[in-house]
């Protein structure tokens, strides 16, 4: 049996594809341990999950508060903050408490997800071998390679924090999504081994005996969206208004039609094979869950990867996407009631989940993890 | 050189739309970035536009920009780049 040891920032996209890869290691029997921000793991892990801490409560509220101005700048200016201000900084602050991670539990492999920096430094250091949990597909392509200055500007960041461009692993990359979605090849490191969705935890409650009506859509914009999403959520709600089918908004509380429950949290994917339509921002997440269950997707990327992910979304005929900052509530019925009643989205979105299963899932991931400690 | 800076406002209020921009006035100092708010999507859109109107790549006057430059990128420096082209 072997010892994995899988870094984490504090997001909970980030965390829930490790969980399912480590839920099946643990299932297998091998030994597996967390590390990160205790208080966002617990909720996402199994009970008797080990987690030793990287991040305590205060440096993750002050992520938090980074992220809350990060979400008010726009353009360029989106990712300057997040190199700058996010991602190395977190990976100065997780150093240490990786570094004594690897030393009580001494891991054959570390798995460090893609914005967990401090995973490949530390590993690098203690001669262990590293590979990547890649939580979204979209950087797989560059997406900086139209514009190289700006592209070399994060390889010198890179280079000052670890001497070296660590983003990806060249053993064993694993990716979260199909080739078929992402719609490119790539190195024999790079493991498309479809969503991991096995022995995800999800504490959340649900009021199950509220769902009703023959059509259900689910409408979240995910963890962070800030006062343009405030905008998007009013427009959704007036889009539905009326309309025969029952949503479940992922929002706080405010007034709605009585077609619509509102609930603050979901347990996501407990509450997707009850759905007929997702309409999200374009978290990886959300997105591949919502095609895993062979559902068709309105898309209003905010900003990072979900341009990308909304696009492979639209490549694949699985949905219809819109412009977040500016879409009407015209704009989101039509697009609503296109990926319901037109089939064709809802065959394309299919002919993804069947590529999902064709993948392996968290079994596949497994598979390729023994294989580095094999060698 | 109005007249590029006309039509350029022009495209780029076709690709927002008109709806968005009541209260912005496009002019030299407008920045894709922070005032605009341009996102990917418009971008590809204003891009194609500009090379179906001026034969003007806005992917490749980009690629030479470092990320300062990106950000402060104003609708005037568009206007001249096309100027000094066509």
């Amino acid at each position: 049996m072997s010892r994995f040891l899988f870094v984490v920032p504090p997001l909970t996209g980030h965390v829930n594809p490790t969980a399912s890869v480590g839920g099946e290691l643990l299932a297998r029997g091998h030994d597996v341990a967390w590390v990160g921000h205790p208080g966002t793991l617990a909720p996402l892990l199994p009970d008797d999950a080990r987690i030793f801490p990287a991040i305590d409560d205060v440096v993750e509220a002050d992520i938090r508060a980074k992220r809350e101005r990060w979400l008010a700048l726009r353009g360029m200016a989106v990712l300057k903050f997040f190199w700058e201000e996010f991602l190395i900084p977190l990976g100065h602050a997780m150093v240490p408490g990786v570094s004594d991670a690897v030393a009580l539990f001494g891991p054959d492999v570390v798995v460090a997800d893609q914005q967990a920096l401090a995973g490949p430094l530390v590993a690098r250091n203690a001669g262990l071998p590293w590979v990547t949990s890649a939580s979204t597909s979209a950087e797989l392509v560059n997406p900086l390679r139209t514009m190289p200055k700006v592209d070399a500007w994060v390889r010198d960041l890179l280079h000052d924090f670890a001497g070296g461009d660590i983003r990806f692993s060249d053993r064993l990359v694993l990716v979260y999504s199909s080739a078929a979605l992402v719609g490119e090849e790539f190195g024999d490191e790079v493991a498309f081994v479809g969503p991991a969705l096995a022995h995800r935890v999800e504490r959340v409650e649900f009021p199950w005996e509220r769902l009703t009506g023959q059509r259900r859509v689910l409408v979240s914009l995910g963890t962070l969206n800030g006062p343009a999403g405030e905008r998007f959520l009013s427009q959704a709600l007036e889009a539905v208004a009326g309309l025969d089918l029952q949503v479940v908004m992922v929002a706080e509380p405010r007034p709605a039609p009585p077609n619509v429950l509102m609930l603050p949290s979901v347990p996501q994917l407990a509450l997707m094979p009850h759905l007929d339509a997702v309409v999200t921002h374009g978290g990886h997440n959300t997105v591949c869950e919502a095609l895993a269950h062979g559902l068709p997707l309105v898309v209003a990327p905010i900003r990072d990867d979900q341009p990308t992910v909304a696009a492979q979304v639209v490549a694949a005929g699985a949905g219809v996407r819109l412009t977040y900052s500016r879409a009407r509530a015209a704009d989101i019925r039509s697009a609503l009631e296109s990926v319901l009643d037109e089939p064709e989205y809802t065959a394309a979105a299919e002919l993804v989940r069947e590529s999902f299963l064709a993948a392996g899932g968290a079994a596949a991931a497994a598979d390729r993890l023994e294989k580095v400690v094999a060698g | 050189m109005d007249e590029v800076l006309q039509q350029v406002a022009k495209l780029i209020t076709e690709v927002v739309g008109a709806d968005f921009l009541l209260g912005v006035e496009i002019t030299r100092d407008t920045t894709f970035s922070d005032d605009l708010g341009l996102e990917s999507i418009e971008f590809v859109a204003l891009a194609d536009k500009l090379n179906a109107h001026y034969g003007v790549d806005l992917v490749a006057f980009l690629a030479d920009m470092d990320i300062d430059e990106i950000m402060a990128m104003s609708v005037g420096r568009l206007v001249d780049h096309i100027t000094a082209r066509v």
